[in-house]
């Protein structure tokens, strides 16, 4: 049976960190110390150590000589999808940029024969002037508009009040 | 120009892997490719060292670099390329792991790294040894160890083999991982003691005087 770890977890992770070159200051000189007296720690240390060298008999892994091709063949309908989504978007702005272009031309076509063309005054127009349009005689010879406030007041024209 | 655009340029500068990154994003042709010639057999050999299987390996890695293709104009450097791309590996590798565990696969004996058997490489690091038998004591030998690797959570295997093979230093696995530093330093102090557990009958051979107060 194996036998307890002579080091508490926190140690251990500070005994690892330290393997790594990762632990500095005062913690890596408390470990120095620590390995320096336990043999214990230090035989857990050294079997850490070549625990981690056996990971380079590993054999490191090649790709395959046609990885890059098999790569870029995937690639492929990728491109084109993006492609096919690039010309969409430009058929669809396109397709806007028209329709923008149609209602603006209505709208200046709108505007522009409104400005060139005078309307012709509509029947309901004729008739809430009617009285202006009446009495357009009478009021061809006031010549300004205070004097046509002035006719308004009753000391002019106003009723005469009999004095019986 | 803001400081993180600042920061970038810098970086952009210092790591030749950016500015080719960068040309990937703006679609220069070729880029891509001398990106994949670049990083593949890292890309690979990280992925088999945590997946076991070697066509699965070269699938993930495909993978990889096709995500990679499609964020490149989302692309923006604000550390080492390496780690934007181990960052992607391990998003993609935790997934196959987990899917896997979900839906068993049968492994294949490592020997059978390819649909035509070991390939040169994998057979000149079996060879380097003398003699036949020191040749099946390697080959043994790297089974328990890629066994004991396997024994690993996933977490924890990520976390060696970027520490191990990529040379990756906490910080670096940390960001790759999206963990703490702290937490790291516990991943890593627990993987290597399961891998010690695990590899004790080999840790001394041929003859080997053990340590005093060792197990």
């Amino acid at each position: 049976m194996a036998k307890a770890s002579p080091l508490s977890e926190q140690e251990r992770a500070d005994l690892v960190a330290y393997l790594d070159g990762e632990l500095t200051g005062e913690a890596a000189r408390a470990l120095e110390a620590k390995l320096s007296l336990d043999p214990a720690a230090r035989a857990e240390a050294d079997a850490l150590r070549r625990t981690w060298e056996l990971l380079d008999f590993l054999p490191q892994p090649q790709p395959s000589l046609r990885f890059t091709h098999h790569t870029l063949q995937r690639l492929a309908p990728l491109q084109a999808d993006e492609q096919r989504r690039r010309q969409r978007w430009c058929i669809r702005c396109l397709g806007l940029g028209w329709v923008a272009a149609l209602l603006f031309s209505a709208w200046v076509g709108y505007v522009g024969y409104n400005w060139l063309v005078p309307r012709e005054p509509g029947e309901r127009e004729l008739l809430q002037d009617l009285r202006i349009i009446e009495n357009k005689r009478l009021y061809d010879h006031i010549e300004d508009l205070d004097f046509w406030r002035a006719l308004d007041a009753p000391d002019l024209f106003g009723e005469e009040t009999s004095n019986s | 120009m803001s400081a993180t655009g600042k920061s970038s340029t810098q970086l952009a500068l210092r790591d030749p892997d950016i500015r080719l990154m960068l040309r990937v994003r703006d679609d220069d042709a070729g880029a891509f490719e001398e990106l994949v010639e670049l990083y593949q057999q890292r890309l690979v050999a990280l992925m088999h060292h945590l997946v076991g299987n070697a066509e699965e390996a070269e699938d993930l890695a495909q993978e990889v670099f096709l995500r990679v293709y499609r964020s490149r104009k989302q692309y923006r450097p604000r550390s080492k390329f390496s780690t934007w791309l181990f960052t992607i590996a391990n998003n993609l590798a935790l997934n196959a792991l987990r899917s896997r565990q979900r839906k068993p696969m049968l492994s294949l004996p490592a020997q059978d790294s390819g649909p035509l058997g070991p390939r040169p490489a994998e057979q000149l690091v079996r060879d380097r040894g003398s003699g036949p038998m020191r040749r099946l004591e390697r080959q043994e030998l790297a089974e328990r160890i890629r066994q004991a690797l396997e024994g690993l959570n996933e977490r924890q295997r990520m976390a060696v083999v970027l520490n191990k093979f990529e040379d990756m230093n906490y910080a670096e696995i940390a960001e790759v991982m999206g963990l703490t530093t702290k937490a790291v330093k516990s991943l890593l102090s627990r993987a290597r003691e399961n891998l010690r557990a695990a590899l004790s009958s080999y840790i001394y051979m041929d003859g080997e005087r053990v340590p005093e107060g060792s197990d």
